[in-house]
Order: structure tokens, then C-alpha cells, then sequence
């Protein structure tokens, strides 16, 4: 919204030793965010005043003149197709680099061969009216070179407030309210027009019309007032009207429509002007005006006053005369009863909406107007009644033919909170931190337009009704009055004065960032992936889409699931990634969701729950190697498991994510637990997806990997043994069906003697022969004694008897 | 036998002194410790003592042999100059070592946390997948509330639709005025879940556990239904912080922000606050810094203002504690949000939003 610093000064005296910057400033830090400070002067930078030297027709063009206009620096030619100009005639003239009001850029250009510097305007180019006949012929005393904003005389600032800063301020849609807030915080009066504006009571010149008002649904509108005036003349305003309207970018129309647009920017009333001739046939007959306030019937339409037909529902409310809808109540007129050239009777309606109805009404429309806008931050319903005077009183000075020829037609229900408040000023002191004077408490609550009686060490707080819609109801609203206009950088900070307390450690937030370092120090690049997933992107993977949980209103298709894995995510990574990089490891710790009960709750009872909602860690390791990529990715997560001291193995796995069928698929056991799958992409999903590089993925329930870490406690400081143990090496070849798990365990189980099996070498070749593999082990012998080397051998000659037995084996000689 | 093996030893040791070259070591090496050499043939002779002096002398003699072979290997590398003389491009590379990377949302987010908890503050989660209820209405944006006009929400369908009605809401991340979406608002009503579009509703969650007193944040990812461009993106990350105690004023508040400030920037920040409208609080304010970049004087990273939003915050709203199980009569408390994604952005000078969520390796390498 703009605000225009002259309108302000027609209500607020503002002291010459506050500038303009100043203002704004000031209004920033007590009231509203404004964006920007426009001198609107500036709205016309390179735009100067020009005198024609010469025109003459151009070589190329029957249409088109050449011109020489003098912009008093030097002389510029400029190619030009209006027909109204001559030498001698001053004439506005845009110079390369200006930018128009309508946004239109002017360079050098070349226009049928003849160079072209600048341009002449017409009147709609400099956004001061809609004419574009001709080019806007000036003053003949008009200054040669001078800029065009200063031969307007336009000496306005205008402010542009950040209209997220006054959702909650319905009053502040407007320059009155602004003005109020400007005196409170300046400490200086409103005017005498502030205090009388729209005051004087509304006198009819006769009561020829009647109103046949009938308001179904007062909840929806809380008041309805309706006057009808004859004998207008619609022309165009008097400078002083379009003057401001254009200054906060308004666009000048017609006496009626700009008066009821001004109306509005004043005071934040959104008014409507009806054709009182259109709104029903029967008017010059009978004299009698039928508006009716109802709710829209399924399927009815209307079309509004820009021109669109309107698909209308039983949540929407409908202004109507005796026989169809004539608008849409507070948000748009329609086009059947448009003001027009020949219009001379008029029915202006102020009227009050209920917010929630507009808001709903406009969302389903599609269709947020000015007038909209206000309403659906909840307008006092006694605005109305200031507002139809404010319009009586500027149609009379505007158009001083105009009779009033009915009564006021008023219907209304409404009752506003006012309070009191009760505020006790040691609360609030030590509310807002600091002792301020009762005087100032008060002279700020008043000057906000705030009733205060004394009560002891209490105030009673009454509060005013455009404050009192739904803005301000609890004395912590007071205190933000008060603090504000006093100055928030005014105060003096002190700290809380607070018991000392460690705070609670958030452990499964310490293990997540550990899990990053251990991930990161082994050479992984963390990656942040969106929640969300594509139901094209899990075809081409195969994986089932339909038992995501997804999004009603997703920004695009591709992100409409929520994820139930990070595989698929991390998959596009490598698409991203592969072109450049060889070898890569990459990470991530996020959400999934699940179908099916968590462990939050909708609300305070235990009863509804959210979906499940499980932190994994998913791992991916990307490289050229087909036949160890599996390896790799297991390794990251061994390393992972080894550095909490878990132990960890690896089970079979018949069936994987959908992307890895005929890849390699593990379960992955951590101290007993499944706690995740390492699988590795099959060449088909590959293919499918244009991956180029060889992939597996580990995915790990990182909530579980907490749970197991927390469960074994503080790990415990083993001492040295005291015996030495003896270390055999055992090597054999087996059929590579044979599963190292089974060997191991096979192994490990043999006798108490055996301390430890670890693995050391895995070969697969010809020499071996088709469907074998060697495995080499050192097998580590030790007790509470000394150990002989008989008897270990002894052991060893038996467990690789078992071997040969169970497994085939054939040991080979070191 | 001792005695010999000492006298050869010391022999050997006062030859070595004199060698200046390799040949000449070889030669001598050869003379001791070659098959036929002196200490070789010495040692050969233990075999024929007793077991007695076997155990003695042969201690003594392997030491011996070992200490003389280790001797010629040290002068051995000195003159050959393998040793501290010869030349070595000292700056060549190290041995190559792989290296990771955290998120930059991540590093930031680490700081942050460390910086609260040092504050004595507790770091809490919640869910991202929120009700309507924590989302909303805990923290008095009901139904309809022209508030809910400053955020796009994403709802979210639930196999067993509860029918609850309501558009949009706001939160301490902003957003610019929200666009129309006429189509979708009537499948919206049926839904009352919601991707979380703050990390707000964990003020009252964290209440309703612990109760009061209480000093929190709330790290975590926010989702906005918007369209994504340079500046805009709908999953980001915030960092929510609550405190409630007995006695605590605006002036409180804003000191503590200050503070915060301070702590993020490592230096002493200006800052000017504002007014600001939130409804989870009451009053609401908006606290900004002097443009890191410009340092006030106005350029197109603010806007030409010479501020910067960085810390919406306010007093928490009587209703809001009340909701989270609060005395609104005997607790007062203030609550802020902070843009981690923001702050990695101004932190690294990152242009691009998007640069966060893309997973691209040429960006997160460089962190």
C-alpha cells in the first residue's frame, strides 16, 4: 500500500524538523515496516521538458515525422508517429534510460533507418490519464530541459508500506489511521479536518426513493448502508482529486469511481457505486430500490466488473436487486450495474462483510481486490457510517448538482468488545522491563484514540472500535501500544535474572552430529535432499507408489509423495554428480514417512497420532568398479558400527528395494538388530534411470543405531590378557554358495579356545575353477593359560575335519 | 670370551669413527661381520661352551652383533647421504588423504547449537510432518486468521480424512503476500496435517513436556508450498528458541537478542528492532542488523534499507502458554526464530537458494 505524505499532512500536523526520511523511519520503528521512501518527482527521472524545433516527414515512413526537439542541454532528433505536434510546442520528452510510470524502458533505437533518441509522451505514458490521441502538449512558459516530475510541481513523497506488517491492523489500510499513529508517536495534533471528517449528519433533499433493503444473513454483514443521489454528472475530476489518487498509484476514472476509490485510501472503507438505473428496470416507475444481502445459490454466476463470469457457491454472499445479483459483496461489483457516461442516479452502498466469508469467497474466486483485502482484516462496522458521510461530503463539493433523494437505509447487528481492560501499571512496568511515567502511559493509550479512567494504581482501558474488531482484546495488546510508540530502541536492556541450570542434553542429537563426523572424517559429503518424491521417479525405480503419504497441493508433480526412503533421493544425486565426479561417497540423515501410527500426537489427548516419521541415515557410495561397490558400501557402515563398538553382520537378503532386484541385497544386523539394507543398483534400474556409475546404497534406521549405542551403556576398559594367544592361519576353498556367515560362525563356535576369526583375504579365479572361492582366516587361540602349539594344532586338525565335512572345504597349504 | 667380544666391539666402534666413505665401510663391514669376519668367527665359538656360559655369553654377543649391525647401517646412510644433507623438494603435496563434508546447513546449525546450549538452552525436535493443531492452532492462528495469508501451506492427505476447515498461516519466516490458489483450497479442507511451515509448533510440544521453567530451540526443516527460484524455496531450514520464566519483560527479550546476535557474529552487531506481527506473541517485534554487506549505506542486498531482517521475536502470547500447559499469570516468556538456511547464505555469501537442496557435489565439497 502507498501512502502520500501530502494526504498524511491533511490529517496530522507534522513538524518541519521531521523530514521525510525521518517519517518513514519513524513509522518503521513505531508502527509499519515501509519498504521504500519515493520522492515521487523522481517517478519522471529523464523525462524533461522539450521544444520542438522542427518536423519534417521521414524518409522511409508516410506515418511516421522526424522531429528535432531542443531539450535545452543539446538537440536531440527523435522519430515520432503523433500527428498533433508542431514547432514551437513544449512538449514532455523522454531521454534514453528513462523508465516510464508504466514500466516501459526508452533506449536508442533505430526506427525505419533513422536513429531515434528519446520519445515524445502522450498523457497514459506518464500515468497521468488514459488519454493516447496525441502527445501531451505543456505550458508555453514550460522551462526548456527542466525535469517533467518538477514542471508538474510534484513535490509529494510517497511511502510504500510492507502490507505483511498491517494484516493483523485493519484501521492502518488507510491514510487516516496512519495519521493517527503518526501524531501518537510524533506527539504532535491531528487536524481539524481529521476530527471532522465524515461527522456531518446526512441530510436528504428529498425522499423521492425508498430503499427496500432486506439483509438474510446479518453474521455475514454485520451493517448495510445504502443511499441513493440523482442528478450527478459523471466527468472527470478535479485536479486535486486525481492529483493524489495517481501520487499512490491510482488511476483516475471518473468523478464517481475516483471519489469512492478515495473514500477508501482515506478511511479504508471500501464503498461500491451501483447505476441505480440498472440495478432494476421498475426504478423510473415506482421509485422504489430493492437491495437485497443473501447468501448464492449453487450454480448461480454473475460477471464482474472485469469482465469475467463468476461461478458462484452457497459460501459466497451476493448483493442482489429485486432480480439477480448485482455483485459480489465486498469483493467485486458487477458488470450489469457498471457506472457509466450516462449515469445520473446512483445507489452507493457502505457496507460491512464478515471477514472469514470474504476471505473464503475470494480464495475460491481467485480474486483479491482492494476492497477484499480490507474487509478481510475485519473493518469496524462503524466505519460504514463515517465512510457514506466522507463521500456525501466530497460528492457534493465534486459534483455540486447531486441530490440526495432517499433516507439512509442502515440495517445492522453487531457488538464490539471494547472492554475495558483493566491495566495495572506494575504489571506492565514489569512487563515491558522499565518504569515508564503514568502521564506518558496515558497520553499514548488517548492519542491512540484508547478511553483511560483512573483506578487506583489501575487503568481502565477502553478500547476504540476500529481497534476493537479483533485486534486488540488482552493487556498485553496495551502493553505492545505502549512500548512501541515509545520506542523499543528507547529501552534499557537488562538481562533475565535467571536460576542457573545445565541444560538437558539432547543425546540423540549428539549421536546424529557424530555420526556426520564419522561419516565426514572417512571422506563422505553430506547432501540435504527434499522430503518429497515424484510418482514418475518411483516408476522408473519400480518402487510402489500408491501407500505414500502425499501432499494435497504440491508445487509440482514430481514432488507430490512423501519419501519413504532416502535411496530414491540419493539415486538422482549420482545423476547429478556423475559427469564430474569418478568416485563418490555421499550421505544424508532425514525424515521418512510412513503410513502407519508414530509417535507423536495431533494434539494434547494420546489418541490421534501422526504418522510415523523415522530418521534414517542413508549412505551411497558411486563409483566404476562394479565388483566392489558392494564392499565399499558395507564398509561405511561396519566402520560406522565399530566406531560405537557394535558388532555388526550382514544376512541374507532375498528381496530388496525394487531398484536393486537382481542387484545384491543385505539385511544389516547391528547387536542382534536389523537395523537397515545395503543393496547395490541392478544394471535394469540403471538403465531405466540413465545411471552410469556403479551404485549400492546402505539405508539405516538412525533412531534404532541410538537405540542399540544407548542400551550397551558406557563402554567398558577390557584388560590386557594375561596369556599369549596363538595366532593359525586357515585357508580352503569352498563352493561360493557357501556363506561366509555360516563358515564364521561355524568357526568361531568350533572350541572356547578360539578367540577371534577374522577374515583376510576372499579370492575368486581360474585357478579355483568355476563356482569357488577361497577364504583365508586367521583363527586366534587363546585362554586363562598358556597354550601349547600341540594343542592348538590338535584343535585346528579337528575344526578342519568339521570344515571338510560340513562344507566341502579343501584346506590349502601356506 | 667376554672380554674378546667387548675388545672387537670397541674396535669396531673406534674404525668406524674414521670412515669417511662408503667403500671403506664396506670394506670394514666386511672385515667384522662377513661370513668370515672377526666377530662372525668369535661368535661362531660359543657353540662349543657350556651351557652355563652359553646362556651368559650368548646374550652378550647377539646384543653385541645386533648393536654393530645397526651401527653400520647409520653411518652407512650418512655417508651415502640418504640422510639429512641431500635435497628434497619440501613442497611437494602430502600423501593424499579424502576428505568429507558437512552441510553448510549443518555447520551452521552445530554453531548455533553450541551457542544456546552454552546459554543454557536445550535443543529439542519435533516432527516435520505437524498437525493442523501444533501447526496452527496451538499458537493462535485459528481458522481463517488473516495470518495464515503469509505462508503457503503444504497439506498433507491422510488415509482417513478428518474434515477440519482452513487456508493459511504465518511464522516468524517470511514470505512474500501469498498467491492465489483457488483450485486446491476446497481438497485443503479435508486434510489436518500439515508439512510444518515452522519450527513454532515445537514451542508448545516443548511446553507441554517440560513445563516451566524452560529454555529451548528448535532446530529443523520448514516447507512452504511455493515455487522454487534463486530467492525462494519451499524446504528450508530454521532454528525456533523459546524461553518462559518468572519475570520476563520486553527488555529481557530484546537484551538477550542482542546477545544472541553478538554470539552468531562474533562481534558486536548494530541492531535496531521494530515493531513486528506475529500472532504466537504478543507484542511481536522484528529485530534487524546493519547490512553485513553494505554496512548501512544501502545496496541491493537490503534493499537499499541498510538493514537486514534477521530475528523476528516477541513475548509469548498468553494463549499460546496456555496452551502449552502454561500460567499465563504467574510465566512470561519470549520466543524467535532464526533462518539457518538464511544464515548459511549470508555466512558463505550463497546466492542461490537452490544450491542447498540439489545435492550437487561441486557446492557441498567447498564446505
Amino acid at each position: 500500500m502507498y501512502l502520500s505524505l501530502n494526504w498524511l499532512k491533511d490529517f496530522v500536523d507534522i513538524p518541519r524538523s521531521v523530514t521525510a526520511e525521518g517519517l518513514g523511519l519513524k513509522l518503521t520503528t513505531h508502527t509499519v515496516e515501509i519498504d521504500d521512501v519515493i520522492l515521487q518527482a523522481s517517478k519522471y527521472d529523464n523525462i524533461v521538458v522539450g521544444k520542438i524545433k522542427e518536423v519534417k516527414p521521414h524518409p522511409n515512413a508516410d506515418k511516421l515525422q522526424l522531429v528535432l526537439v531542443d531539450i535545452g542541454s543539446s538537440e536531440q532528433e527523435i522519430v515520432c508517429g503523433a500527428s498533433n505536434i508542431e514547432a514551437k510546442q513544449k512538449v514532455p520528452m523522454a531521454l534514453v534510460g528513462a523508465k516510464l510510470p508504466n514500466g516501459v524502458e526508452i533506449t536508442a533505437a533505430e526506427i525505419r533507418g533513422v536513429k531515434s533518441k528519446g520519445m515524445l509522451l502522450a498523457e497514459d505514458e506518464l500515468g497521468l490519464g488514459s488519454d493516447h490521441l496525441g502527445i501531451l502538449i505543456l505550458d508555453k512558459n514550460a522551462k526548456v530541459g527542466q525535469n517533467f516530475g518538477e514542471y508538474l510541481g510534484l513535490k509529494d513523497v510517497v511511502y510504500e508500506v510492507d502490507n505483511k506488517s498491517i494484516t493483523h491492523r485493519p484501521d492502518l489500510w488507510s491514510h487516516y489511521g496512519m495519521a493517527r499513529e503518526v501524531a501518537a508517536f510524533l506527539n504532535t495534533k491531528t487536524t481539524k479536518l481529521f476530527r471532522n471528517l465524515g461527522q456531518a449528519d446526512i441530510v436528504a433533499d428529498s425522499e423521492d426513493v425508498e430503499i427496500n433493503l432486506k439483509v438474510e444473513n446479518q453474521d455475514f454483514c454485520p451493517r448495510y448502508m445504502a443511499v441513493v443521489m440523482d442528478s450527478i454528472k459523471i466527468e472527470e475530476s478535479p485536479e486535486w482529486l486525481r492529483e493524489k489518487l495517481i501520487a499512490v498509484g491510482e488511476r483516475p476514472i471518473n468523478n464517481i469511481v475516483d471519489i469512492t476509490n478515495y473514500v477508501m485510501l482515506e478511511l479504508g472503507q471500501p464503498l461500491h457505486a451501483f447505476d441505480a438505473r440498472l440495478l432494476k428496470a421498475e426504478f423510473s416507475t415506482d421509485n422504489k430500490v430493492k437491495i437485497g444481502v443473501r447468501q448464492a445459490k449453487k450454480g448461480e454466476t454473475i460477471t464482474t466488473l472485469d469482465g469475467e463470469k463468476r461461478d458462484l457457491d452457497e459460501n459466497m454472499l451476493l448483493i442482489t436487486d429485486q432480480a439477480k445479483p448485482v455483485a459480489i459483496a465486498g469483493v467485486m461489483g458487477g458488470e450489469n450495474s457498471e457506472i457509466n457516461n450516462e449515469t445520473t442516479a446512483i445507489v452507493f452502498e457502505s457496507a460491512n462483510f464478515e471477514f472469514v466469508s470474504i476471505r473464503k469467497t475470494s480464495a475460491a474466486l481467485g480474486l483479491r481486490t482492494e476492497a477484499s483485502k480490507r474487509f478481510e482484516k475485519a473493518l469496524d462496522p462503524n466505519l460504514c457510517e463515517q465512510a457514506l458521510k466522507r463521500t456525501i461530503e466530497l460528492i457534493n463539493k465534486v459534483c455540486p448538482s447531486a441530490k440526495i433523494v432517499s433516507q439512509v437505509a442502515d440495517e445492522k447487528k453487531f457488538k464490539l468488545n471494547q472492554g475495558p481492560i483493566e491495566l495495572d501499571l506494575n504489571w506492565l512496568n514489569g512487563f515491558i522491563g522499565q518504569e515508564i511515567k503514568k502521564e506518558k502511559i496515558v497520553n499514548t493509550l488517548v492519542s491512540l484514540g484508547f478511553g483511560v479512567t483512573n483506578k487506583k494504581n489501575k487503568l481502565l482501558v477502553s478500547v476504540p472500535t476500529w481497534r476493537a474488531t479483533k485486534d486488540v482484546s488482552i493487556k498485553e495488546d496495551l502493553a505492545e501500544e505502549v512500548a512501541r510508540i515509545y520506542g523499543y530502541d528507547n529501552l534499557e536492556f537488562k538481562m533475565p535474572l535467571v536460576k542457573m541450570k545445565a541444560p538437558e542434553i539432547n543425546k540423540e542429537r549428539q549421536f546424529e552430529r557424530e555420526v556426520k563426523n564419522v561419516l565426514v572424517g572417512q571422506g563422505a559429503m553430506e547432501v540435504k535432499n527434499y522430503s518429497f518424491v515424484g510418482e514418475e521417479q518411483l516408476k522408473k525405480l519400480g518402487v510402489e507408489h500408491n501407500k505414500h503419504i502425499r501432499l494435497v497441493n504440491p508445487i509440482t508433480k514430481d514432488a507430490g509423495l512423501l519419501r519413504q526412503s532416502l535411496a530414491t533421493n540419493l539415486l538422482l544425486n549420482v545423476k547429478t554428480n556423475q559427469a564430474r565426479f569418478e568416485n563418490f561417497e555421499i550421505f544424508e540423515i532425514g525424515n521418512v514417512f510412513l503410513e502407519v501410527d508414530g509417535n507423536y500426537h495431533k494434539n494434547k489427548s494420546d489418541k490421534d497420532a501422526l504418522p510415523m516419521q523415522v530418521k534414517r541415515l542413508g549412505t551411497l557410495v558411486a563409483g566404476e568398479d562394479e565388483t566392489n561397490i558392494f564392499g565399499r558400501a558395507k564398509g561405511v557402515v561396519s566402520l560406522l558400527a565399530n566406531y560405537f563398538h557394535l558388532p555388526i553382520k550382514y544376512e541374507v537378503m532375498e528381496t530388496g528395494p525394487a531398484w536393486a532386484k537382481g542387484g545384491h541385497n543385505a539385511r544389516i544386523i547391528i547387536a542382534g538388530a536389523a537395523l537397515g539394507t545395503v543393496s547395490r543398483a541392478s544394471r535394469e534400474c540403471k538403465r531405466k534411470n540413465n545411471i552410469k556409475k556403479a551404485v549400492a546404497i546402505v539405508e539405516l534406521d538412525l533412531d534404532k543405531l541410538y537405540r542399540a549405542v544407548n542400551a550397551q551403556g558406557d563402554y567398558s576398559y577390557e584388560e590386557f590378557a594375561r596369556f599369549p594367544a596363538l595366532t593359525r592361519d586357515l585357508a580352503f576353498v569352498v563352493s561360493e554358495k557357501v556363506l561366509y556367515n555360516d563358515i564364521r560362525d561355524e568357526i568361531s563356535g568350533f572350541s572356547e579356545l578360539i578367540k577371534k576369526v577374522e577374515l583376510f583375504d576372499v579370492y575368486q579365479g581360474e585357478k579355483l575353477g568355476p563356482g569357488k572361492k577361497n577364504l583365508a582366516f586367521h583363527v586366534v587361540y587363546q585362554t586363562e593359560r598358556t597354550l601349547t602349539g600341540e594343542e592348538v594344532d590338535g584343535v585346528q586338525n579337528d575344526l578342519i575335519k568339521r570344515l571338510k565335512e560340513r562344507f566341502e572345504a579343501q584346506i590349502r597349504d601356506f | 670370551m667376554k672380554d674378546e667380544i667387548i675388545k672387537i666391539k670397541e674396535e669396531i666402534l673406534a674404525e668406524l669413527k674414521k670412515v669417511k666413505e662408503s667403500e671403506a665401510l664396506g670394506n670394514l663391514e666386511t672385515k667384522y661381520l662377513g661370513r668370515k669376519g672377526k666377530l662372525t668367527v668369535l661368535l661362531k665359538q660359543i657353540a662349543g661352551l657350556s651351557d652355563e656360559e652359553k646362556k651368559e655369553i650368548g646374550r652378550l654377543a647377539n646384543q653385541t652383533k645386533k648393536e654393530m649391525i645397526s651401527k653400520f647401517k647409520e653411518i652407512k646412510s650418512v655417508i651415502s647421504g640418504k640422510g639429512e644433507d641431500t635435497f628434497v623438494d619440501v613442497t611437494l603435496p602430502g600423501e593424499k588423504r579424502v576428505l568429507g563434508h558437512l552441510h553448510p546447513v549443518t555447520i551452521v546449525q552445530n554453531e548455533l547449537e553450541d551457542l544456546f546450549k552454552s546459554m543454557g538452552f536445550m535443543v529439542l525436535d519435533g516432527p516435520e510432518l505437524e498437525s493442523d493443531y501444533f501447526n496452527f492452532e496451538a499458537l493462535n492462528i485459528p481458522s481463517h486468521h488473516p495470518a495464515r495469508d503469509m505462508q503457503d501451506t503444504f497439506y498433507v492427505a491422510t488415509p482417513h480424512p478428518n474434515p477440519l476447515p482452513h487456508p493459511q498461516p504465518l511464522s516468524f519466516a517470511r514470505r512474500g503476500e501469498s498467491k492465489e490458489r483457488g483450485q486446491e483450497e476446497t481438497n485443503v479442507d479435508q486434510s489436518d496435517m500439515v508439512m510444518r511451515t515452522h519450527t513454532s509448533p515445537v514451542q508448545v510440544r516443548g511446553m507441554l513436556k517440560y513445563g516451566a521453567p524452560l529454555r529451548c530451540v528448535a532446530p529443523g526443516r520448514v516447507f512452504r508450498a511455493e515455487a522454487i527460484d534463486a530467492v525462494h524455496e519451499h524446504t528450508f531450514d530454521q532454528m525456533e528458541g523459546l524461553m518462559v520464566d518468572e519475570n520476563i519483560s520486553i527488555s529481557n527479550l530484546i537484551a538477550v537478542m542482542k546477545e544472541l546476535i553478538n554470539g552468531i557474529f562474533g562481534r558486536e552487531v548494530e541492531t535496531r528492532v521494530r515493531p513486528g506481527y506475529f500472532p504466537f506473541v504478543e507484542p511481536g517485534i522484528e529485530l534487524d542488523i546493519k547490512c553485513t554487506i553494505c554496512n548501512g549505506s544501502g545496496c541491493p542486498g537490503c534493499k537499499h534499507s541498510g538493514w537486514l531482517e534477521i530475528l523476528p521475536a516477541g513475548q509469548v502470547h498468553p494463549k499460546v502458554l496456555e496452551y502449552g500447559g502454561i500460567d499465563p499469570d504467574k510465566y512470561s516468556g519470549f520466543a524467535f526464530g532464526l533462518g539457518l538456511t538464511r544464515l548459511a547464505m549470508m555466512k558463505y555469501k550463497i546466492n542461490d537458494t537452490r544450491l542447498f537442496n540439489s545435492g550437487d557435489l561441486r557446492f557441498l565439497r567447498q564446505f
